[in-house]
């Protein structure tokens, strides 16, 4: 049966039959459910209008979530953006509200589509809708964007982890902003090997981080890290497309990721027991949510 | 290999706001209403251990498991309002929370769930493994490894498990 074990495999593959990483893994999924190219494609597709709805319904709602900890934070990020003084341009800002605009949803407990959690579902929705404002990629363009990432991120997820529970932030905003990275160069036109080397090198800077959400809702500091999550992608998307490359391989980032989640204590691992969660002001919150 | 398919990782179409202590919950739920006949629960006991008990309100957690028992998906939005719906339909449940590891199987997010109604008296055991894939490892004090992904139809995995994890009322149920 046909699969993809790791990273280098999945290059393999790419170079010997000369496809892209979306294309792979639409040959993956053929292969291993005997549906149609067609019927999966649309499948996927649904998703992405699925994630294009939660942006719109984000984007524009100021109103907070039940907790009362977030939300609003999109209509401003969208204000900004507007104002033309955003520093950091204008693909980075547009990718950021509308990360912010779905994380805000998942948190408003509207409908998302987990990517690959629904504690990271902000990423890859940021880095899609911001390319396809800049560039005018067509909806087909970007669901050929969404095989790119699952490809990624079936790797991560079955050589690593991509539960908070089970490996830190790393594990989730983490894998969704290396997945997001490698989209980005795919989409751009950039290589299999490239994209690969943007997901290495995304990951990398995201090694270590804990997940420590305040009060155990999935608000602070989630939705920020989604929305940062996106600028980190870009940023090691624009070097991949430089030609640089990641001096450790993806595969060895990605075990590194998993021996770093394996010996992360419990405390940092979605218990809300350690981190953000445990300052004065995050214990204050939880006193105040829990009366 | 326990993510098997590009939905897997892109997916599932869920209500917020976690897709292992919200999506995974909901489908165990599901899953124990599948087992019960499709039908809701009576009563219903459930103990969350580890990071499942330390966030499970937070994260809509025991909404989540409610909705599942009562037969929503993933991807309903009623399950925001599955306590209410659940005490209107006069079904006792409670939760219990379990700080330590679950002693049946390996991972921070399991839950054990007892439940039953007229018809039926289930015992199921369910780790979210992340991303919404769930799996049940225990049915009946029978040890399994059934995986589900949201796509899944739970019915019929329910009408295809072997009679053995039944006792003998269940199967004439």
């Amino acid at each position: 049966m046909m699969t993809f074990d790791s990273m280098k495999e999945l290059l393999t593959y790419c170079d010997t039959y000369q496809k892209s990483i979306a294309e792979a893994m639409m040959d993956m999924e053929m292969e291993k459910t005997g549906q149609i190219r067609d019927d999966i494609f649309q499948k996927m597709k649904d998703r992405l209008i699925k994630m294009q709805e939660a942006v719109d319904a984000g984007k524009s709602d100021a109103s907070t979530a039940p907790s009362g900890i977030s939300g609003g934070d999109a209509v401003k990020m969208g204000a900004y953006m507007e104002s033309g003084e955003a520093l950091s341009g204008n693909l980075i800002p547009r990718a950021m509200r509308y990360a912010m605009a779905t994380s805000e949803c998942n948190a408003r407990m509207g409908v998302i589509v987990a990517t690959p959690t629904a504690g990271s579902a902000g990423v890859l929705p940021g880095i899609l809708f911001a390319l396809r404002d800049r560039d005018q990629f067509s909806l087909d363009a970007l669901t050929q964007g969404l095989f790119t990432a699952s490809a990624l991120g079936y790797i991560i997820a079955n050589r690593s982890f991509i539960s908070g529970a089970a490996g830190g932030c790393q594990a989730e905003v983490g894998s969704a902003t290396a997945m997001a990275a490698g989209v980005i160069v795919e989409l751009k036109g950039g290589t299999p090997q490239q994209a690969v080397h943007a997901t290495a090198m995304a990951m990398k800077s995201l090694l270590g981080l804990v997940c420590d959400p305040v009060g155990g809702l999935v608000e602070v500091p989630c939705i920020k890290r989604n929305v940062i999550g996106t600028s980190i992608a870009f940023s090691s998307a624009d070097m991949a497309l430089a030609g640089i490359e990641s001096r450790i391989p993806c595969d060895e980032v990605i075990e590194t990721m998993y021996r770093v989640g394996s010996e992360m204590p419990r405390t940092l691992r979605e218990t809300s027991l350690g981190g953000l969660a445990t300052t004065p002001t995050g214990e204050e919150i939880k006193r105040t949510l829990h009366n | 290999m326990e993510f098997q398919s590009c939905f897997d990782i892109i997916g599932p179409i869920m209500v917020g706001p976690s897709s292992s202590h919200t999506a995974g919950a909901v489908s165990i739920g599901t899953f124990t209403h599948e087992l019960l006949g499709g039908w809701q629960p009576e009563k219903v006991r459930i103990t969350l251990y580890d990071s499942f008990a330390q966030t499970y309100q937070g994260h809509g957690t025991d909404k989540a498991f409610i909705g599942g028992l009562l037969g929503m998906k993933t991807n309903d939005t009623g399950i925001k309002d599955a306590l209410t719906m659940a005490e209107e339909n006069e079904i006792d449940y409670r939760f219990s929370l379990e700080q330590g590891a679950c002693p049946y199987y390996d991972h921070p997010n399991t839950s054990i769930i007892v439940a039953k109604n007229g018809r039926r008296d289930v015992k199921v055991g369910g780790a979210s493994l992340g991303g919404g894939l769930a799996k049940i490892f225990l049915i009946n004090d029978v040890e399994t490894s059934i995986r589900l992904s949201t796509d899944d139809d739970l019915r019929s995995i329910c009408n295809r498990l072997p009679m053995y994890m039944f006792t003998h009322k269940e199967r004439e149920a």
